[in-house]
């Protein structure tokens, strides 16, 4: 499963991040933060021709010599970053569709709370329990 | 060949090479000048072929590297320019030889060379030689320029020579093979007579001739030579030139595509720097895709002297590959270099060149994959320096491609090189100077004016990481300033997200750093000309509000009324105005009603609060104001750990008159000082900063003869009273001495004294106060520290004869006479006065008429008796003046004329076994008029 998911705002700073070893937190904070460049090509690329119909999961963003990042934006360009370990080579596109499509799910719900302002960092423990369940067991 | 050229682009394969370098002692910087005049001449047109030369200069070139120009021949030296310093004829030999050494060293693959001596007179500078040029001094040679592209035309009239050579020599049998050095020892013993072995020589030969062609000025034929090279060496698999013919094939479309070159800069290769860029962005719009089947090109007309023939340009448009096309090829060519270790250097470039056309065209998806491609390339072992330069052309080429958070993380990774353990001689200054360019990638602009808006919102902790590595690095370029101001940045922009031991970690290292280089205002700027705004530590403590505080009220100064209405002159006729009323109520918010008057203290209080998890010491905490001279007396301040709101006074004194506006404040904290102004601090409250300072005012201290009053008078809020009481028998008199003392610094001129009666209902007659103002008058004007005294006679004389009226009075006042030890007359009269109330006028009238009658016998027997009770007289001094200080003052300024006045307030109580109180006020006025 993951070893980091991040939720990034449509003005390209993160409101939630988490991975999975504690100790390596900023090399995932790198890695996420790179991968908004190759996310910020794709929508544009695809912005310009049919910016309805776009499909917001944006696949392999880069991969990297130990993990893949993988890609999902919003309608409101809010963006989700998922990276896994190159190694789990059992994961499919699907399940990662699934994972991605569980987070936007969640992350609607903290968006309909309404003692939360949007662009405020997410506290949410539901959305949090949601992504542990998405992590992979530290172990 | 090991060490690649980053900054290699596709145009640079149409470009001949020229090493210019110096023999013997050449000063570098008068090198650097004459290199410089040289570089100007990168292209040369040429005569009768409307044809142009590009060249490429470069003032260092290993000899290993030329190796490889039989591969792709703009990597081949064709040209050598000396530039040498010869002082006399007996140097002469020495240099020349020296020249001819150099030579041998390219010696190969040169076409041409020249000298060019500098500092030499006489016979042999006289003597006419092409290959040698001599000038009298570096500032004293006009035709270098000229020179040079003479010495372009020759090495053109090889190249040209060795084109047509190679291009019909067809019908030669043997064509020798051409192979790069690590090859050579591969062919060793090879059958040269099979089919296999002789087509690999022609193909690897069309290539060499489409790569002259190229360098000739001759697109058209070089895409045809490299379009046959590239069948000829698919056949026979020979993979590393056909790289080689695809590369060549895919320069030569770039070249025609993009005549503005994809170097990103046009370098000289346009005549102006504007047409290069018109055209690249013009040859932008034209390639997107899909849009491109018109390959009839203005600028490679120009550019490379070309008829306008139609059907010519729609042979070359055949040959040409179109832009989509060029990455693929481009991919394959790299595909194939990646077969053979020895060539990772050719395929890096290639990539890096692949990446600038993509650049071009926009198109940084692909070209980021070929960037992750670069990262790959294994070069064997590199140098530090030689990981610098990688990292750095990686971060350079991102940004060109619009990544730019990948172009700060490999600048930034460039950066960490550039101090690696395995250096022994840590470059941090270079560290210090990438880390910065990392800034704008990180979205962080080092002006904290930025932050002042809302919550901060980044990536934080990568911020707070560099910002960190910017600390460390300016410490260890022995810059202790920046470190404080980079540190004293992180405080003031990162606090809410730095843990407790974090804030104690960054503040401890401050306070460290700070001992040596104590942080201040002023902007910083670097070498490299960027400015490091201050950065004010208003966080710390954190400011809530800032509120003026009016003087204490016996120092408060007064307007004097009646000059007041003359300036009242801006009276409306308008009786209501929404707008004005608005704008007022605006004005109001920004300037303050009260007054500060010069040369008083004055005081501005703040609510503040610590954020940090431990005792803060603010130092030298004082006010920012502007408008008038103030001296801002500064305070210091500990306030406890996380402290709540905590109120702060800062005083100073106004110096001049005018409008004082207060803009902010300075603290010293951990060894910063900061001025932090109100207006960048949208989070602090204020009711206003604008107040009016007056001119200074005279001060007067009064003092009385009388005991003071536990019991205050309460008065208006305009008037200061402070009260001395007196207790006195009916009849009885009393001198009140009142001292006056200037204790100011302004002369005193007039004194006026006006009594007033605090009561209405008079019960006093006669003459109650008394006081004679000459004696005091005539000691006026009173000088700083002089004093006068005015004595006040208190004279009591209760009118009992209206005693009707007097205990009508205390009834009134709702006070029972029951119990009172008093006759029964005093009885009845209270009974016909009860009875006759509901009468009218005139019964009524009547009905007094009787008691007062009656009451002339009661009265004496009821004052016998009022005699021995005690008589309270109050006398109350009211005057302006502060109690304890009783001060008092006047002001000099003509134009304003404030008015001071003391009143001076008696109470006369009577009591009458209750107590009934008559209050009689008397006011004493002094005017001081200028």
């Amino acid at each position: 499963m993951a070893v980091c998911i991040a939720v990034i705002a449509k003005e390209n700073y993160p409101l939630y991040i988490r991975s999975v070893p504690i100790q390596n937190e900023l090399k995932f904070h790198y890695t996420v933060h790179t991968s908004l460049d190759v996310v910020e090509e794709k929508i544009s690329a695809v912005g310009k021709a049919m910016a309805d119909q776009r499909e917001l999961y944006l696949g392999l963003l880069y991969p990297t010599e130990d993990y893949k990042v993988y890609g999902y934006v919003t309608n409101s360009k809010v963006k989700f970053v998922i990276v896994v370990d190159s190694s789990n080579t059992s994961l499919r596109d699907n399940e990662i569709r699934s994972m991605f499509r569980k987070l936007h799910n969640s992350f609607t719900d903290v968006m309909c709370n309404p003692f939360y302002n949007p662009g405020d960092t997410i506290q949410s423990k539901a959305f949090d329990s949601m992504v542990t369940a998405m992590m992979v067991q530290a172990s | 060949m090991s060490i690649p050229d980053y900054m290699q682009c596709a145009e640079d394969h149409q470009t001949v090479l020229v090493v210019v370098q110096p023999v013997g002692i050449v000063p570098e910087d008068e090198f650097f000048r004459i290199y410089k005049r040289i570089a100007s001449v990168a292209q040369v047109s040429i005569r009768d072929s409307q044809r142009n030369l590009y060249i490429r200069y470069r003032h260092h070139y290993l000899p290993e590297n030329n190796e490889w120009g039989d591969f792709q021949t703009h990597r081949k030296v064709v040209g050598l320019i000396s530039v040498t310093t010869c002082g006399s004829a007996k140097e002469w030999p020495q240099t020349s030889d020296r020249f001819h050494s150099q030579k041998d060293v390219f010696g190969a693959t040169l076409y041409d060379s020249r000298l060019l001596v500098f500092g030499l007179q006489g016979e042999i500078a006289e003597q006419q030689r092409t290959d040698v040029a001599f000038y009298s001094s570096y500032d004293v040679c006009p035709d270098v320029e000229k020179r040079v592209e003479d010495f372009v035309e020759s090495i053109f009239i090889v190249l040209e020579s060795k084109r047509l050579d190679r291009a019909t020599d067809k019908s030669g049998d043997k064509i020798p093979l051409l192979c790069v050095p690590f090859e050579k020892k591969d062919f060793v013993g090879l059958d040269t007579d099979s089919r296999h072995y002789k087509k690999r020589c022609q193909g690897r030969m069309r290539k060499h001739v489409g790569d002259l062609c190229l360098q000739a000025g001759m697109l058209q034929d070089a895409l045809v030579h490299y379009h046959m090279a590239v069948e000829l060496l698919r056949s026979v698999n020979d993979f590393l030139w056909l790289g080689a013919a695809l590369e060549g094939l895919c320069s030569a479309s770039v070249i025609f595509h993009y005549p503005g070159g994809t170097a990103g800069k046009a370098a000289g290769r346009k005549p102006s720097l504007a047409q290069g860029q018109g055209q690249a962005a013009d040859a932008g719009k034209r390639h997107r895709p899909g849009a491109q089947e018109v390959l009839i090109d203005p600028g490679a007309l120009t550019a490379n002297g070309i008829s306008a023939d139609t059907s010519s340009e729609i042979g070359r448009a055949k040959n040409c590959l179109r832009p989509e096309d060029i990455i693929e090829k481009y991919k394959e060519a790299i595909s194939y270099y990646g077969k053979y270790k020895n060539a990772g250097v050719i395929e890096l470039e290639a990539c890096v060149k692949a990446v600038r056309v993509l650049a071009i065209q926009k198109r940084a998806m692909e070209a980021s994959e070929f960037l992750q491609n670069a990262v790959y390339i294994n070069l064997g072992q590199l140098s530090e320096e030689e990981k610098i330069q990688r990292y750095s052309i990686l971060s350079e080429l991102y940004d060109l491609i619009g990544f730019h958070r990948k172009s700060a993380f490999f600048k930034r990774v460039a950066a960490m090189q550039c101090v690696a353990p395995t250096i022994p001689e840590p470059g941090w200054r270079a560290c210090y100077k990438l880390l910065l360019e990392t800034l704008p990638g990180y979205s962080l602009c080092l002006d904290p004016k930025d932050f002042s808006k809302g919550t901060h919102r980044g990536w934080a902790a990568v911020q707070v990481r560099l910002l960190h590595e910017l600390v460390y690095a300016s410490r260890r370029m022995g810059n202790p300033g920046l470190s404080v101001r980079h540190l004293s940045f992180l405080l003031q922009t990162m606090l809410d997200l730095l843990s407790d031991q974090e804030k104690k970690e960054v503040t401890q290292s401050l306070e460290n750093y700070t001992s040596k280089c104590p942080g201040g205002m002023e902007v910083i700027t670097l070498p490299d000309g960027l400015k490091l705004p201050p950065v004010p530590l208003s966080k710390l403590p954190i400011v809530r509000s800032v509120k003026l505080l009016d003087l204490p009220v016996s120092l408060r100064p007064h307007k004097q009324k009646g000059l007041l209405e003359n300036n009242m002159s801006t009276k409306s006729p308008f009786i209501y105005s929404p707008i004005i009323m608005h704008t007022r109520g605006e004005e109001r918010n920004k300037k303050i009603e009260f007054r500060w008057v010069q040369g008083d203290v004055c005081e501005v209080q703040l609510m503040v609060y610590n954020p940090m998890p431990f005792e803060l010491r603010v130092e030298h905490m004082g006010l920012l104001t502007s408008g008038v001279e103030f001296e801002s007396l500064p305070a210091g301040l500990s306030l406890p750990a996380e402290s709540g709101l905590y109120p702060v006074t800062l005083v100073g004194v106004p110096r001049t008159a005018g409008n004082i506006n207060v803009n902010g404040y300075h603290t010293s904290v951990f060894g910063v000082t900061s001025d932090c102004l109100l207006e960048g601090l949208p989070s602090v409250r204020t009711s206003g900063c604008m107040v009016e300072v007056i001119p200074s005012l005279p001060r007067l201290q009064l003092s009385t003869s009388l005991p003071r009053s536990a019991h205050p008078l309460q008065h208006s809020k305009e008037e200061l009273s402070s009260s001395v009481s007196v207790q006195l028998f009916n009849g009885e008199t009393q001198q009140l001495t009142i001292t006056l003392e200037n204790i100011g610094s302004e002369d005193l001129e007039t004194l006026e004294v006006t009594s007033k009666t605090c009561n209405t209902k008079e019960k006093l007659f006669g003459e109650f106060l008394s006081w004679d103002l000459e004696e005091a008058v005539s000691q006026l004007p009173l000088k700083p520290g002089q004093s006068v005294t005015l004595t006040v006679n208190i004279k009591v004389r209760l009118d009992f004869s209206g005693g009707e009226n007097l205990l009508q009075d205390l009834n009134d006042d709702g006070i029972s006479v029951t119990g009172l030890p008093s006759s029964s007359p005093l009885r009845q009269v209270l009974k016909p006065r009860a009875e006759t109330k509901p009468l009218g006028s005139e019964s009524s009238k009547t009905d007094y008429n009787h008691v007062k009658t009656d009451r002339q016998t009661e009265a004496n027997c009821s004052f016998s008796h009022i005699d021995k009770t005690v008589h309270r007289v109050n006398v109350a001094c009211l005057y302006q003046g502060a109690a304890d200080l009783n001060q008092w003052r006047e002001q000099a300024d003509a134009s304003l004329n404030y008015i001071l006045c003391v009143c001076v307030c008696v109470c006369v109580c009577v009591c009458v076994c209750v107590c009934v109180c008559v209050c009689v006020c008397v006011c004493v006025c002094v005017c001081v008029c200028v």
